[in-house]
């Protein structure tokens, strides 16, 4: 696994730095804020992501969300010895990665030089920086992977359904090993105009209070940027190579709510949920963790509690919940990714995060918190909630492995 | 600009759009352009780059005859004239 994100250029750091407590948002320092009402992001810290990038032997593609995946792919091949040091060597693998906005950065640089300059000031380049296959592409190229690559775009779900339809492809024998996760670099002028105008994002002044999943005083999400991405492969492969196998995937299940473009519905998460249980033969009483979407809108809080009631049934009051945005913000098409890592690494070491900010539980969100500190788990089976704009729902459901 | 300055300034656009691994410290007015990793997509990125730089246009059939590093800098320092 490898991951960037604002708590750090690299998985470990990353999770030593969540499981410490510690917050990665800030005031927004990528764009001139002044006219913005949303002023905290987490940013990935940009010297660190220069040194990594060298160390890792990238040289950057002028594109954020490019960069971000390359250099959380370089680490996960890395840690599962399969980077390639010879170019000529291609190695057998799929490159299925999530993102919600794309190649942000060159979409934004296009769009400014064409209203700058015209026609003629656009780059030649533009359309295969733009497009967000590019994501896939490129890292592909680099490492020399040569399975199926594209990118699956479901918004905020992004991630969690490339992951799994990586599961899908070995499960149904296509291919032995799959790169996936995810990527977003959000902090661009226009997209993040966007999401400033649409009234979701929290207009708390003291940006480490806010982002505060299920809290009764979240005034909604924050963004974050970076990626993560996860190495699948298949059990004989893996046992084949001798590798450190730190998870399984053991279901997924996916759902559309068919209703409304933002706003989410209970019934179809809730089957998104059901749907992963079926997937992997379990019934809710499997389930020992939920790292819950948990995005700190008022929306999304009270509609996932509501469909985590409505799928775990009898077995809610007793699974504990956390969401970790308060952590890292909402990296969109990255957040499935990253926290699909956590929850791995939470089984594996039989301990998860804590709420951050969850001070005072939202009675409309009733469900069972982790606290404030982090919480040792004995259950080895965890759920990964995503769901998006749009209606997407994605569910994956993760086991420590077991020899 | 002198020469000197504009293959300064090749050298940073040029190691921006290659992705090739060259040693750009060692690159000078002798430096082969085909040896330092372009094709027919990053060329046109350094093409373009040149130009925002520069601040002129010029057609790719101009170049014909252009090889070398300090080549390509004599025609820009003509044409900025």
């Amino acid at each position: 696994m490898g991951a960037i994100t604002p708590l750090g250029v690299d998985e470990e750091t990353s999770w030593q730095n969540i499981l410490a407590g510690k917050c990665g948002i800030n005031r927004i320092t990528a764009l001139d804020t002044t006219d913005y009402k949303a002023l905290n992001g987490a940013e990935v810290n940009n010297e660190l992501l220069s040194v990594a990038m060298k160390a890792r032997q990238i040289n950057s593609t002028s594109d954020r969300t490019v960069d971000f995946a390359m250099a959380a792919a370089a680490e996960a091949l890395e840690k599962s010895r399969l980077r390639n040091t010879d170019p000529a060597v291609e190695t057998e693998m799929a490159v299925i990665l999530g993102t919600g906005i794309g190649c942000n950065h060159s979409f934004f640089n296009a769009v400014n030089t064409y209203i700058t300059k015209g026609v003629k000031g656009v780059r030649p380049t533009s359309v295969p920086r733009i497009m967000s296959n590019a994501i896939s592409s490129q890292i592909s190229m680099r490492f020399r992977l040569n399975g199926p690559n594209y990118v699956i775009i479901s918004a905020c779900a992004s991630a969690t359904t490339a992951i799994g339809v990586a599961y899908r492809m070995i499960k149904e024998g296509n291919i032995d090993m799959v790169l996936t996760g995810g990527t977003d670099a959000v902090f661009e002028p226009l997209v993040y105009a966007g999401w400033n105008q649409l009234g979701v994002i929290s207009c708390n002044p003291v940006p480490e209070k806010s982002c505060r999943p299920f809290d009764a005083g979240r005034d909604g999400c924050v963004l974050g940027e970076g990626a993560g991405i996860l190495i699948l492969e298949s059990l004989e492969s893996a046992q084949l190579r001798n590798v450190p196998i730190r998870g399984e995937i053991c279901g997924f299940g996916e759902s559309s709510d068919a209703l409304h473009i933002t706003r989410p519905s209970p019934e179809g998460q809730a089957r998104a949920i059901r749907n992963a249980l079926k997937s992997a033969d379990m019934k809710p009483a499997s389930i020992g963790f939920i790292n819950a979407h948990g995005t700190a809108t008022k929306a999304n809080d009270e509609c996932e509690s509501k469909s985590i009631r409505l799928a775990m049934e009898d077995e809610t009051d007793r699974i504990p919940v956390a969401s970790n945005k308060s952590y890292f913000g909402h990296m969109l098409g990255a957040s499935g990714a990253v926290e699909t890592i956590t929850t791995v690494i939470g089984l594996e070491k039989g301990i998860v995060p804590a709420n951050l900010n969850l001070d005072n539980p939202d009675p409309l969100c009733n469900l069972c918190f982790v606290g404030k500190e982090p919480m040792r788990i004995e259950s080895p089976v965890a759920i990964k909630n995503s769901f998006g704009f749009g209606g997407n729902n994605a569910v994956l459901i993760l086991r420590r492995y077991k020899e | 600009m002198t020469q000197q300055e504009i293959i300064e300034k090749l050298r940073t656009m040029m190691r921006k759009s290659s992705q090739a691994q060259v040693n750009w410290d060692s690159v000078n007015a002798d430096s082969a352009i085909a040896s330092l990793g372009f094709d027919s997509l990053s060329i046109l990125d350094l093409v373009y780059d040149i130009q925002q730089e520069f601040g002129f246009e010029f057609e790719a059939e101009e170049l014909v005859g252009v090889k070398t590093v300090g080549q390509l800098a004599t025609f820009l320092e003509k044409k900025q004239k």
